[in-house]
């Protein structure tokens, strides 16, 4: 069942809680530990506590805690800006299987409509619409602003546009709101600048990653002005409710994953020019610790997306790895012409498909060519069948110790990821722990540390000045300690090895 | 007979679930060796302590292609080579059976420490072809070949057998789905932890929900699961010196307090035939819970802190209420609107999420449901914990009713 948002309103039904005093319990103890029974006795005498949160007897009818109560806490509005696009129509789908009511906002109901179809699709089930609400940023933005307990931006990456959307947010928005921007990247202080103190201290950055439904590493990214409760309650609340695995990060360009993903998604791009596609998905291929190929990856993201992304990081930082993220001249004639991977099938990306085959791009000529596979090398082939009876350590002893300059260039990459996300704590990642998470959970990529102890960090650590790699501060440290770096066992790592 | 020798749990591990082997280009041995190393690292246990090993496992031959299942766990390790090894087979309660042949070696005097692992990996072929390989666990001429999903279809037959008996309404079986998904979103290995399941959704045929065989609709069935388990089952012997190295009671380590083990006739038919007269839908599964409470000289189930049963479809864990004595025969609806079987609840039922919410990899379930019934006697369970849990019963289920296989656990 699909309400627009003036039948809601109809309804005269407010599920919000009669305080809102303390939305920020509300939101992290609502729902995720969910069986929360509702005595019908006690709805009766005309109200329930719940979690810590009054609701009103007349939520109760709203709520609609099944025949005999199950799984849903309490009800904050989450209102989505941007619900047609792909990550916010995601975000509908995890914010309303966690039981918060959502309403879903596009420049029209139809855009809104389609968000809605894209969430139900995610979730696999038609009912997730019982818990979503449609509009339109026209007639519904201002009510459906003033009533949420909880914003989540997700429009286009365009500093201009959100702003606007931040002001309108700003003048409707409820003194305990949050407000929460999905950017996978842009500035936290950018978006919040010429914004009220009240805006400022509830507003941080929530990165989702593609597709959320299935991939729950999670950035969460404070402005300077962020109270730290509210930053200290959303992590709560996207843990406990929305089962994400969350890490905390500085507003730098593109934050941790992306910063440290990107650089190696790139600086394989730049690699294909002189090596070429297919050599390069061969040569850092799953068998490195990732589910998928890095060109492979680039296509799925869209070369659009991967061009905002590296070029913001490009014109914003200077760091050791400077070079890694300038944008091929090839993939900008690419996006020029129109190729932007997966999303533009009839123009390809690094791949394309043609009925049955594949093609795959020359990047001198810009044209595609049937697929030809690489031709084995002895290493490669000797990691994967390593990684496909589970003896990761194996194989990273073939990864260290295989001659030649096929096996120096993939040292290069995949030692480079180590150096680069490792040299990131303290600039922009808490602890090395932090970085492992979101390329673990964000990427499904191997964590750095988890390398390093198959490798050794002694090992690790003469790799890298080999390659004339930076030697992260964290790494010396656990060489020196002779300490295990990564926290988890091989139940937690084991699955970015693929054979 | 005079009283068995006690037989400790001393701890494991399990695999996430959620992952696709095949996707990560794996053979199951990769499975069962994170499982065992990760047990190892939990338990602190040497690989050479370890003295015999039971692997659990319904089909490989045709997921895999692969038998002799048990010579696999020496691959795990140097230190295993030479090991005592072999592997167990009664197809969903293969776990199960392997757990009752380790903890009769114990019993016996053979074995101080012996490791149980559970193990499938089912994502090798398609839903179909899965379906009918899972046709083996019911007399596959008689009952499978050439059904599509003949397993959805008996166990529907089991919720027509109580329609028939006492009545039974599809309400009660959706709201057992919404629990068990629900626990599952608690449980950090559970397959189904971010999927989206709610009670409309399970109530109704629709598009993303339809029928399977009879009344049994996608969210009444567990999963398509690949997965691996591994715990220690351990003497007093060496529970008592493991216990002293790690600086805790051997009284605080969980015991096999009961088992009950019997099987029914193959058929499905068969067995509602010769239940026709009984209370209980399924009399042997009933046996096989009062031997397990009669041997744990427990009187009840009211002395349970909860249970970890087999929900491979939402009738076995409706049948499952009743014959564990939660209502009386026929009612076990009593108990799914009273709350009885939710956290918080007067007796949980699988807060794990089950094998609807947690996962089915056939022949590691039984391990997994004793590794849960460890982690909640050890308040080890994390969000899934049932408060001041101390004596905890399992219920695994080999085909359509035929092998049972009961454990109660507790200190």
């Amino acid at each position: 069942m699909i309400f627009s948002l003036s039948a809601a309103h109809n309804n005269a039904v407010r599920s919000r809680p009669t305080s809102l005093a303390d939305p920020l319990s509300a939101l992290a103890n609502g729902g995720m530990v969910t069986t929360l029974r509702i005595a019908l006795s006690a709805a009766s005498r005309g109200f329930v506590r719940i979690a810590g949160a009054l609701l009103t007897c007349g939520s109760i009818a709203k709520l609609k805690f099944g025949k005999w109560g199950i799984r849903l806490g309490e009800k904050i509005k989450v209102v989505i800006l941007g619900a047609n696009g792909t990550m916010g129509a995601g975000a509908a789908c995890i914010f309303a299987g966690a039981g918060f009511e959502v309403i879903m906002l596009a420049r029209d109901r139809d855009k809104a409509l389609a968000g809605l179809k894209a969430a139900q699709n995610a979730a696999r089930a038609e009912a997730v619409a019982e818990s979503i609400k449609l509009g339109s940023y026209q007639s519904n933005l201002e009510s459906s602003v003033r009533d949420a307990g909880f914003i989540f931006e997700s429009l286009a990456e365009d500093l201009a546009l959100k702003r606007h959307f931040f002001e309108l947010v700003d003048r409707f928005r409820g003194p305990n709101a949050i407000v929460a921007t999905g950017s996978s990247g842009l500035s936290i202080a950018e978006m919040s600048k010429g914004r009220s103190e009240a805006f400022r201290r509830h507003f941080l950055g929530v990165h989702l990653f593609n597709p959320p439904h299935v991939i729950v590493g999670t950035e969460v990214i404070p402005g300077a002005d962020t109270d730290p409760a509210i930053v200290k309650s959303v992590v709560a609340m996207l843990t406990k409710r929305l089962g994400r695995k969350v890490i905390i990060t500085k507003d730098r360009p593109a934050f941790v994953g992306n910063r440290v993903g990107f650089k190696v998604l790139n600086e394989v791009a730049l690699l294909a020019a002189e090596h070429g596609v297919a050599f390069m998905d061969y040569l850092i291929g799953p068998q490195t610790g990732r589910a998928m190929a890095p060109l492979a990856t680039i296509d799925l993201v869209g070369w659009d997306v991967h061009k905002a992304i590296v070029d913001n990081v490009h014109q914003n930082c200077e760091d050791e790895a400077h070079a890694s993220f300038e944008l091929p001249a090839y993939i900008e004639k690419g996006i020029s012409a129109g190729r932007l991977g997966d999303k533009t099938p009839e123009r390809g990306g690094f791949y394309r498909k043609s009925g049955k085959d594949t093609l795959v791009l020359d990047p001198k000529t810009g044209l595609h060519a049937p697929l030809e596979r690489p031709a084995p090398l002895d290493f490669v082939e000797k990691m994967k069948s390593l990684n496909r009876v589970g003896r990761y350590r194996e194989a990273m002893t073939v990864f260290r110790e295989a001659r030649g300059a096929d096996a120096d260039l993939c040292r290069h990459v995949v030692l480079g990821y180590v150096s680069y996300g490792l040299n990131r704590v303290g600039e922009v990642a808490a602890s090395a722990a932090d970085v492992d998470s979101i390329m673990s959970y964000g990427f499904n990529w191997a964590p750095p540390t988890a390398i390093v102890d198959l490798i050794g960090a002694r090992e690790t650590i003469s790799l890298l000045e080999r390659l004339n790699l930076a030697v992260p501060p964290v790494l010396e440290q656990a060489a020196r300690q002779s300490a295990k770096m990564f926290t988890g066992g091989v139940l937690d790592y084991g699955r970015a090895f693929v054979g | 007979m005079a009283k068995p020798a006690p037989v400790y749990i001393l701890g494991g591990a399990q695999t996430d679930f959620a992952r696709n082997w095949s996707k990560e280009g794996k053979h199951f041995v990769a499975m069962m060796r994170e499982a065992v190393l990760g047990g190892l690292d939990a338990t602190k246990i040497d690989p050479k302590e370890v003295q015999t090993a039971h692997v659990g496992n319904f089909a490989a031959e045709l997921y895999a292609k692969q038998g002799h299942i048990g010579a696999f766990f020496v691959e795990i390790d140097p230190a295993f080579s030479g090991l005592p090894t072999s592997r167990h087979e009664a197809a969903c309660a293969s776990g199960s059976i392997a757990i009752i042949a380790a903890s009769a070696e114990i019993e016996a005097g053979r074995y101080d420490l012996a490791c149980v692992t559970g193990v499938e990996q089912m994502k090798t072929v398609d839903s179909t072809t899965g379906g009918d390989y899972l046709g083996t666990a019911a007399w596959y001429e008689r009952e499978a070949k050439g059904i599509e999903f003949p397993f959805p279809k008996l166990f529907g037959r089991l919720g027509d057998e109580y329609d028939k008996r006492y009545g039974l309404k599809d309400e009660h079986l959706a709201h057992i789905s919404a629990v068990n998904y629900s626990n599952a979103k608690r449980n950090p290995n559970a397959q189904t932890r971010n999927w989206f399941m709610s009670e409309s959704h399970a109530q109704h045929e629709s598009k993303f929900n339809t029928v399977i065989g009879g009344r049994i609709k996608i969210s009444d069935c567990s999963q398509v699961t690949d997965g691996s388990v591994a715990i220690f089952l351990a003497s007093e012997k060496f529970a008592a010196e493991w216990a002293k190295r790690n600086g805790i009671q051997l009284s605080d380590i969980p015991r096999i307090l009961g088992w009950g083990h019997h099987t029914a006739p193959l058929e499905f038919d068969a067995k509602v035939a010769e239940s026709k007269d009984n209370a209980y839908v399924l009399p042997h599964t009933r046996q096989a819970i009062l031997d397990a409470f009669r041997r744990a000289g427990i009187a009840g189930v009211e002395q349970l802190s909860g249970i970890e049963t087999h929900d491979c479809f939402t009738t076995s864990e409706y049948m499952a209420i009743d014959h564990f004595g939660l209502t009386k025969p026929g009612e076990s609806w009593k108990a799914v609107e009273g709350g009885v079987i939710e956290i918080g609840g007067k007796c949980p039922i699988n807060p794990s999420g089950g094998l609807i919410g947690a996962g089915h990899p056939v022949g590691a379930t039984g391990v997994r449901q004793m590794l849960d019934c460890h982690r909640q006697i050890t308040h080890q369970a994390g969000d899934y914990q049932v408060e001041g849990a101390k004596t905890f019963a399992m219920l695994n289920i080999g085909g359509s009713g035929t092998t049972s296989c009961v454990f109660v656990i507790g200190k």
